[in-house]
């Protein structure tokens, strides 16, 4: 393993670490001798977390500018949803497209699929091979624009470069 | 009442709107797939406007990292469920419908 390899795999083993113990200590509301059991914990599930999902090289910078991003479309969502919901007319034009995915296979799709169903007028609906059906509530420009921007920003936390798909 | 509590109550009210327009949208939307849209999105927003009401009333931080926890347990098993349920209907053939 090369010695910058071997950096990112420490830092996401830190990252994981530390998340594991913020668990924790939520769970056991701060008391100190908790901990006892706490730290053995862990370890363990830290050991278990490594066999099911070997550590990922992670963009801090990007992950942490991406947290914004997301509550803010996702409340966008929220609020977009609520007001066709609601509205006499019920405005809603919906439609299925499919998508070809650029990142690649793994754990960066799998975040991928989860926001696109939490943000403004999309809705993962199936994936197969590259090709994402996507449920589209109105607006298929809009939505498409949002797709690429969020494919990219995911792209950025995991550090994958999107290959130029034929579309 | 204190100026947090004020909030506290603005934003469970803002967040039990949201559960409303997620129930009003499964109820008037047309088919499966936009009433999906309308549960896990209004849903997501109410939850996490209640969280945050409710973080802010928590008498430890724990209890504010309790919170976040079920926050975002919640909107992944929403989002995943909805994914699974989207797929299987269309695996199923149930067909999106159209203006």
């Amino acid at each position: 393993m090369s010695d910058r390899g071997q950096q990112a795999w420490l830092s996401s083993l830190l990252l994981r670490g530390l998340f594991l113990a913020f668990i924790w200590w939520s769970l056991s509301g701060g008391v100190a001798a908790s901990w006892w059991f706490g730290v053995p914990a862990i370890a363990l599930a830290l050991f278990v977390s490594t066999l099911l999902l070997p550590p990922q090289r992670l963009v801090w910078h990007a992950l942490l500018r991406f947290i914004p991003f997301f509550l803010l479309r996702s409340l966008l969502g929220g609020v977009d949803v609520a007001w066709r919901a609601f509205h006499p007319q019920r405005p809603i034009t919906p439609a299925l497209i499919s998508y070809r995915l650029r990142l690649p296979a793994g754990l960066s799709r799998v975040v991928m699929l989860n926001c696109v169903t939490l943000l403004p007028g999309t809705l993962s609906a199936a994936l197969d091979e590259n090709i994402l059906q996507v449920h589209l509530l109105s607006g298929r420009e809009s939505c498409l624009a949002e797709l690429r921007q969020l494919e990219v920003r995911v792209a950025h936390i995991f550090d994958a470069s999107l290959r130029s798909g034929i579309r | 009442m204190s100026a947090s509590d004020y909030l506290s109550v603005a934003l469970l009210i803002t967040g039990a709107v949201f559960f409303l327009a997620g129930t009003v949208g499964l109820l008037r939307f047309p088919d499966l797939y936009t009433r999906l849209h309308a549960l896990t999105k209004a849903d997501n927003v109410g939850l996490g406007l209640m969280i945050a009401g409710l973080a802010l009333q928590a008498e430890s931080w724990a209890v504010v990292g309790k919170l976040l926890l079920i926050w975002g347990l919640v909107l992944l098993a929403g989002a995943g469920v909805a994914h699974l349920i989207a797929s299987g209907a269309l695996k199923q053939g149930v067909r999106p419908w159209k203006k």
